[in-house]
């Protein structure tokens, strides 16, 4: 380590949900904090994929009313983006879901970022190199134009897909392609008209036609519109392939990213052409804004201490090391049939073991997020933001201990 | 799979329909009048619901046959089914 190089506590890599959790909460603790975040600013699937609503905050409960399922992180952004939004949680089916809007998301990490006086975010960063010794990670962060030599006692993977593991040469595994779930594509949508659950079956017929007619690529079938709780805003979700089939598709692969922001665009443009000739409900509506990216719903995980299993969160185990609950019933996209919801016996939530925060046989490692260590029935309840807020906070909390 | 066309499903055909397809999870003991949006009927759902029933019965449901009024319960989807393969 050179004498000129930043030393800090922690560094805490990806800043989405989960790394936002883990930089704040061990900022609050006194450690110095580093969180390193690849694009130019924070939230990452709720903020560059336009994901609109907390999945996972709550608990699953027949009588009405939402009921956070983890206190302390969760509880704070959640009452952050009530102020915010003006909107509270709402129930839709079986589960409680926190809408909010992407916009506020990034202006509340910012907020909550700054006020901590320990914890440095470095934006347009990603890490380009890391060793292991004794003492800690020596890790370069670089930006498009700069490379920085950075030395962390302790390293937390946020990144969603396990990047430390890929600089370190192994240690984590990812689903095999066609079970690998489908990922989203959120576009903002400005419509003037009121987006009422009969305009929305109306549409779905409209969508139904305009495949059949071949005006609009078969991934189209499955979109769902959702007004974003302002005036003529709506969010539009598609569920893509990724590839001529599920099977080719690879979210460690930057051809097959690139060719999933294509065909995610290429559907948006020709749906909301195909609407506007459809219905004077939809003539003069546009599209007003692209993802800085697809929203990846499930990557390379780690192979931690614990693996969480789809059987376990099934029957609603719990354990004696459990850092967090997991509430969110297992949603699978695996195909285009649409999602397939898979509750839990009675309701129940999960714990999830501390062991699935760490990495197996790697000292001063923490993961969080949805690259925690679970199979792939288990990631499909972990893997909302509800939950990394939680996974996040408790790895912040683990690795200054 | 070639499946023949068959037209008037009753509303309780409907419903073990409904679930053999996958497009909704119906209890066994849900009613002829049970609310489907209620159980996940949404515009996704319908989606599906469109094209199957193409296949099934081979009728186009149009936009302006989903209505809430048509798509409440198996009762009022089963009778436009009935009707528009008439």
């Amino acid at each position: 380590m050179k004498a000129s190089c930043e030393s800090f506590d922690l560094a805490v890599i990806g800043g989405g949900s989960a790394g936002l959790a883990a930089a704040v909460t061990a900022a609050r603790q006194g450690a110095r904090t580093l969180l390193v975040e690849r694009y130019g600013y924070l939230g990452g699937m709720g903020t560059a994929s336009l994901v609109h609503s907390f999945c996972g905050l709550y608990l699953l409960r027949k009588e009405a009313g939402a009921v956070l399922a983890n206190p302390g992180f969760s509880e704070e952004i959640a009452s952050r983006m009530i102020a915010a939004t003006g909107i509270g949680p709402k129930r839709m089916g079986r589960v409680d879901v926190l809408p909010q809007h992407p916009v506020e998301f990034v202006r509340i990490a910012d907020e909550m970022t700054v006020a901590e006086a320990g914890l440095e975010v470095r934006l347009h960063s990603k890490v380009t190199d890391l060793q292991r010794s004794d003492e800690g990670w020596s890790l370069q962060i670089g930006g498009r134009c700069d490379r920085n030599q950075i030395f962390a006692a302790r390293l937390i993977d946020a990144s969603g897909d396990a990047v430390v593991a890929e600089l370190l040469g192994g240690g984590a595994a990812m689903a095999e392609s066609p079970v690998l779930q489908r990922p989203a594509y959120v576009f903002g949508v400005h419509c003037h008209a009121e987006l009422d659950d009969a305009f929305k079956l109306q549409t779905a017929g409209m969508i139904v036609d305009g495949v059949k007619a071949g005006e609009i690529p078969q991934d189209a079938m499955g979109i769902t519109f959702r007004a974003s709780g302002r005036t003529g805003e709506v969010f539009a979700s598609l569920d893509l392939t990724g590839g001529a089939t599920v099977a080719d598709f690879s979210p460690l692969d930057s051809v097959c990213l690139t060719q999933l922001e294509l065909s995610g665009r290429r559907t948006a443009t020709a749906v909301m052409r195909w609407l506007g000739t459809c219905s004077d409900l939809w003539r003069g509506s546009y599209i007003s804004q692209w993802p800085v990216r697809a929203g990846i719903r499930e990557s390379r995980r780690w192979i931690g201490e614990s693996i969480l299993t789809g059987e376990q969160v099934f029957a609603g185990e719990r354990f004696s090391d459990e850092i967090a609950l997991a509430t969110w019933p297992m949603e699978f996209r695996e195909d285009a049939k649409g999602p397939k919801l898979r509750f839990p016996l009675d309701d129940r939530p999960t714990g999830i073991p501390l062991g699935c925060l760490r990495p197996l046989g790697i000292d001063k490692l923490w993961v969080a997020g949805r690259c925690i260590s679970a199979d792939h029935a288990a990631q499909a309840s972990i893997r909302v933001m509800g939950t990394c807020f939680a996974t996040g906070e408790a790895a912040g909390r683990a690795a200054l201990q | 799979m070639e499946v023949s066309k068959q037209a008037s499903p009753t509303p309780t055909e409907l419903i073990d329909w409904l679930n053999d397809e996958g497009i909704l999870e119906l209890d066994w003991d849900f009613p002829e009048d049970g609310d489907l949006a209620g159980a996940g009927l949404d515009s996704m759902a319908v989606m599906q619901l469109v094209v199957a029933v193409e296949d099934r019965w081979g009728i186009e449901l149009g936009p302006d046959d989903l209505t809430k009024a048509n798509l409440a319960t198996p009762i009022s989807l089963a009778s436009l089914i009935v009707k528009r393969t008439q």
